[in-house]
């Protein structure tokens, strides 16, 4: 026993002293409802007592004859198992409890003889000796022992369960920015899996019947002062079942030069893979892995979390340095929303990760991780910005055809339909950078009524960016050579801005004055279309003299002939137009015919002596069904068509 | 820290010249002043590495202290670099030719050297795992009273230290880890049987196929001093840094374990008889002769500590082997003084390599940082010279 030096009691008065005390002490020992603790504590009492009788009993030796007994038993037990093929613990809990009480009692003789103080004895020291070499082989074979089991009952978890939704779930912007041609997939909001999908999950990562075991073996390896070889052995094992784990995750390794030459749809899907992994392996893996190192160690004070770092740092390093190699990277825009998800899952696991490794040791951990959450928070802001730039900068050289929905804008309307997600941390990492935007877009009737989304960070960053699409689309516009076409075209792109900030979340953001004020907007350049292109037609229909009834024949044919030809070119040009949107199609007929028919009908009723006439090619029906015809491009031309 | 003290008043001088030279714009002239006087600083910061006096073990030659301060120097150089490089100036000064081909090769480099990095911190954690096992060795050679027990478990412990050193580095990055075995036969009877191994695993990787010696390769690619008018510019200085960088990287991996080093080049395109090279090609050389004896021996590297816990992990294995208690007086005491020696290297591992590892991931983030400020002032000359439509 540690601290306990005897010394050789002199006088008969002392030796019956401890020979009365050895009685007391046996005679609790035999008394039940003992604390394992007392027990063990009277049992290393009773072996010293015995030893200080026997040794004076003996003058020399003799004396030790039974410590030598005893040892000779245990030794026995050790040997017999270093010559057996089979696992001991394997074989059963009564060879297994059996084997540690033959390593206690080597133990306890071990502590009973290094006690005393008479080194000078030969017997004693051959017996020291001998008990340490037994020790030796019987640490060694528990550290085998330790090792096998750890590996035989390693739980395998299938880590797809963990996750409601499979990787496989988000269609993602995975085209490139300026190659956008088709609209994107509407459901593309699904995103990873928000942060409270995984919660706390711990699993027992070994089988929870032999964690009794593993401690047992800890705690005899400790007792015998050899708890580094322990430490080294389990950390050994455990080590290597985070990096099979990580395989099992599928999570390959990538130096960063790899990840830096990544192209972007495999980089995407490689980071949606790293912004899941990430919080299984903290989330469940570490967490798991915490609590089987505070079971198996957690009476041996800073040895469980030392341990615990160890077996830890070097896949949490690999995972961080994905996360820099990412952040280094180009910027593009398409890269921001995924950007995002890696900077709100470590936001996440901030506190996951204090909480793994709360001491001064783990501070190298933590550092990195904040470092990281920086750089990727950094990363996401010059995205944003490259967003902000690829969206003013996109040029092109020719009209968009049929003055439709431009790629660019669905791009950009559906890629910002999942920015109120993001909402907070947008806000968050947008907040340094809004004072300047904030200037360049000001909301003018936002006034008393202001709320507060539509004026964090966040909005005024939204409301900038639809104002540089606007200007982009202006530009765009004037591509187009006919000027009806270039307000069907701005019709059609605000009108399909405003549906999609009306149809999200983003109208939160935007507020209704924006939405009022871009209404406007597309109206005006309905109008403006309808003015451009039919108040020349509409123009033959006028009534020159209101006074008089009706027009001469041969002005009232050259009248009939100018509309005809007049709106057969109209039609020809405009069946190739496209609007986009049914509804908004609709209404702009409706409006159109309005004026048209109405304007023809009322030239033919004011004229209806000629109307027999060969001169008058299309009936009011007529024109009114062919107005339908037009912006579903697909040209059309009436001289051609043979439909009546 | 003198360091920082003279790198700060450099920093100065090259800013207030900066501001004077702006408005004069007749840089050139300075430009060779700026260059000269890097020079002089790398040279005479190498040159106090060198000079590092041999008798005190902490800064022996490729100790941990001597590396920590070789990376201090690094950090030094590369601060000031950046700074010539970059201070006052624009994108349109640092992409004209040849710059527009260098700079981007000097950021390449700078990616492989972030992998070098991390090979390093992966292979500290192998110094590491030497450091534990020397320590139990140290815990049973101390016991009092010393006998068979004892020397068996630290003949144990000293045997998977020596042959963890002896691994082959490719055996350490090309073990897989579904192939291990961890139930070893252990009826074999082999008692002496390395028990230790999670050094042989994945995490050792950079990744696969990742080699430290084809890296180092590859970034002496094209590394050629400047010639003609060139060698007074901004294309000397960045030669100057790829020098640098390249040498401290090949430094690194000689001394520290890493993933794949065979065929580890020991020829650095270090030119001769200038002066400045003078204590790079110095140290070159004997790093290089070090390696030479070295390369096959596994991958304990050329690290001062590894070398001595080698020597003294051999010389104890040998005591162990022929201990029979109580032993002669001669050996055991010879053996008890090793064994003092073996737990000083431990403890000087023990304060010394978290501060290394540290220092190795603030030159990993430096880089970082530094490759984003060059890409950011070449990114602004691209976004105000990109016509807007």
């Amino acid at each position: 026993m540690d601290g306990c030096q005897s010394t050789i009691p002199t006088s008969e008065g002392d030796l019956h002293v401890v020979a009365a005390a050895h009685h007391i002490v046996k005679a609790l020992g035999a008394t039940k409802n003992l604390s394992d603790d007392l027990r063990k504590i009277l049992i290393d009492l009773d072996a010293h007592l015995s030893m200080i009788t026997s040794n004076t009993d003996s003058k020399g030796g003799r004396g030790f004859l039974d410590v030598e007994e005893r040892l000779k038993q245990a030794e026995r037990k050790i040997l017999s198992w270093e010559s057996d093929p089979r696992m001991i613990w394997d074989s059963g809990p009564r060879e297994a409890s059996e084997y540690l009480e033959a390593v206690d009692e080597i133990q306890t003789l071990v502590d009973g003889l290094q006690g005393l103080s008479v080194h000078e004895n030969r017997k004693q020291k051959e017996l020291i000796h001998r008990a340490m070499s037994v020790l030796q082989m019987a640490m060694s074979r528990l550290e085998e022992e330790l090792i096998h089991i750890v590996v035989q009952h390693r739980q395998q978890f299938d880590p797809k369960y963990m996750s409601s939704r499979s990787t496989q779930t988000y269609v993602v912007y995975d085209e490139s920015f300026v190659s956008v041609e088709d609209e994107p997939a509407e459901e593309t909001s699904s995103r990873n899996c928000s942060s409270d999908e995984i919660g706390e999950f711990i699993v027992d990562l070994i089988h929870a019947d032999v964690i009794p075991d593993i401690k047992s073996i800890a705690k005899v390896m400790f007792t015998s002062n050899y708890g580094p070889e322990f430490c080294e052995a389990f950390i050994g094992v455990r080590k290597e079942a985070l990096e099979q784990y990580f395989a099992i995750l599928d999570t390959e390794k990538l130096s960063i030069e790899d990840v830096l030459k990544l192209e972007w749809t495999n980089m995407s899907s490689k980071m949606n893979k790293w912004t899941w992994s990430m919080k299984i392996i903290v989330r469940v893996y570490l967490a798991s892995e915490k609590q089987l190192c505070d079971q198996v160690l957690g009476d041996f004070g800073s040895v469980s979390s030392f341990c615990f770092l160890e077996i830890s740092k070097a896949t949490i390093l690999c995972l961080l340095n994905f996360g820099e190699a990412v952040a280094m990277g180009p910027h593009q825009p398409e890269k921001l929303l995924r950007l995002l998800d890696m900077y709100e899952t470590l936001a996440d696991l901030l506190r996951d990760i204090d909480t793994l490794f709360p001491e001064e040791a783990g501070s190298f951990v933590r550092l990195q991780f904040h470092e990281l959450l920086e750089s990727l928070g950094d990363s996401s802001i010059a995205a944003f910005e490259a967003f902000r730039v690829a969206i003013s900068s996109n040029g092109s050289l020719y009209p968009f055809p049929g003055g439709g929905v431009h790629p660019l804008n669905k791009y950009v309307m559906n890629y910002i339909r999942m920015f109120p997600e993001y909402c907070n941390t947008l806000n968050l990492l947008l907040k340094s950078q809004h004072a300047d935007v904030e200037d360049q877009v000001i909301e003018p009737d936002n006034g008393p009524n202001l709320s507060l989304s539509t004026s964090c960070p966040m909005a005024c960053h939204l409301r900038s960016i639809t104002s540089s699409l606007e200007s982009n689309l202006h530009r765009k516009s004037q591509l187009y050579k006919n000027e009806a076409l270039q307000h069907i075209f701005l019709m059609n792109n605000i009108h399909y801005m405003v549906q999609k900030v009306k149809g999200s979340e983003l109208r939160l953001f935007f507020g209704d004055e924006w939405i009022r004020k871009h209404n406007g907007k597309f109206q005006q350049h309905a109008k403006n279309y309808e003015r451009a292109t039919w108040s020349s037609v509409i123009y033959f229909l006028k009534d020159d003299n209101p006074g008089s009834s009706s027009l001469s024949k041969s002005t009232f044919k050259e009248r009939c002939k100018g509309f005809s030809i007049a709106f057969e070119e109209v039609y020809k040009t405009q069946t190739s137009w496209s609007i986009p949107d049914p509804q908004l199609r609709e209404d702009l007929r409706i409006s159109t015919s309005l004026k048209v028919v109405l304007a023809y009908r009322t030239f033919l009723g004011r004229n209806p002596a000629h109307i027999e006439d060969k001169c008058v090619k299309h009936t009011v029906e007529h024109v009114e069904k062919l107005l339908l015809d037009l912006f579903e491009g697909s040209p059309r031309s009436l001289r051609n068509s043979r439909r009546w | 820290m003198t360091g920082t003290d003279t790198q700060s008043s450099f920093l100065g001088r090259i800013s207030i010249r900066r501001n004077q030279v702006n408005a004069m714009d007749g840089s050139h002239e300075q430009e060779i002043e700026d260059l000269d006087l890097f020079q002089k600083q790398v040279s005479d910061r190498f040159a106090e590495i060198l000079s590092a006096p041999d008798d005190t073990p902490f800064d022996a030659f490729l100790s941990i202290s001597w590396i920590r301060k070789l990376l201090d120097v690094f950090l030094g150089c590369e601060a000031e670099c950046k700074a010539i490089l970059l201070m006052g100036r624009d994108a349109a000064q640092i992409s004209k030719p040849p710059l527009d081909r260098l700079i981007p090769e000097l950021l390449d480099r700078v990616v492989k050297a972030l992998d070098i990095c991390n090979a390093i911190a992966n292979g500290l954690e192998l110094v590491r795992h030497c450091q534990k096992l020397a320590e139990i060795a140290v815990l049973a050679l101390e016991q009092k009273p010393f006998g068979e027990g004892q020397s068996k478990r630290a003949k144990k412990a000293l045997v998977s230290l020596i042959s963890a050193m002896h691994l082959d580095d490719k055996e350490g990055s090309a073990h897989k880890t579904t192939d291990r075995n961890w139930s070893f036969g252990r009826r074999g009877g082999n008692k002496d049987r390395p028990l230790f191994g999670h050094y042989k695993s994945l995490s050792w990787q950079v990744a696969r196929n990742w080699s430290a010696s084809k890296q180092i390769h590859a970034m002496t690619m094209n590394v050629v001093p400047p010639r003609g008018p060139e060698a007074s510019g901004l294309p000397s200085l960045i030669f100057i840094m790829n020098l640098i960088m390249v040498f401290v990287m090949w430094v690194l991996i000689a001394a520290i374990p890493c993933q794949e080093r065979n065929g580890l080049t020991t020829h650095l395109p270090i030119p001769k008889n200038v002066n400045w090279t003078h204590t790079l090609t110095g140290l070159l050389e004997k790093i290089g002769d070090e390696w030479k004896k070295k390369e096959k021996k596994g991958m304990a590297g050329l690290l001062f500590e590894m070398q001595k816990m080698e020597k003294l992990g051999q010389s104890l294995i040998d005591f162990t082997d022929s201990f029979q208690y109580p032993g002669e007086k001669d050996k055991v005491e010879e053996a008890a003084k090793q064994v003092a020696e073996l737990a000083e290297v431990c403890q000087r591992m023990e304060e010394g390599l978290g501060p290394l590892q540290m220092l190795i991931r603030e030159v990993f983030h430096r880089l970082v940082r530094s490759r984003t400020e060059i890409l950011d002032v070449l990114d602004q000359g691209a976004k105000s010279s990109a016509p807007l439509v």
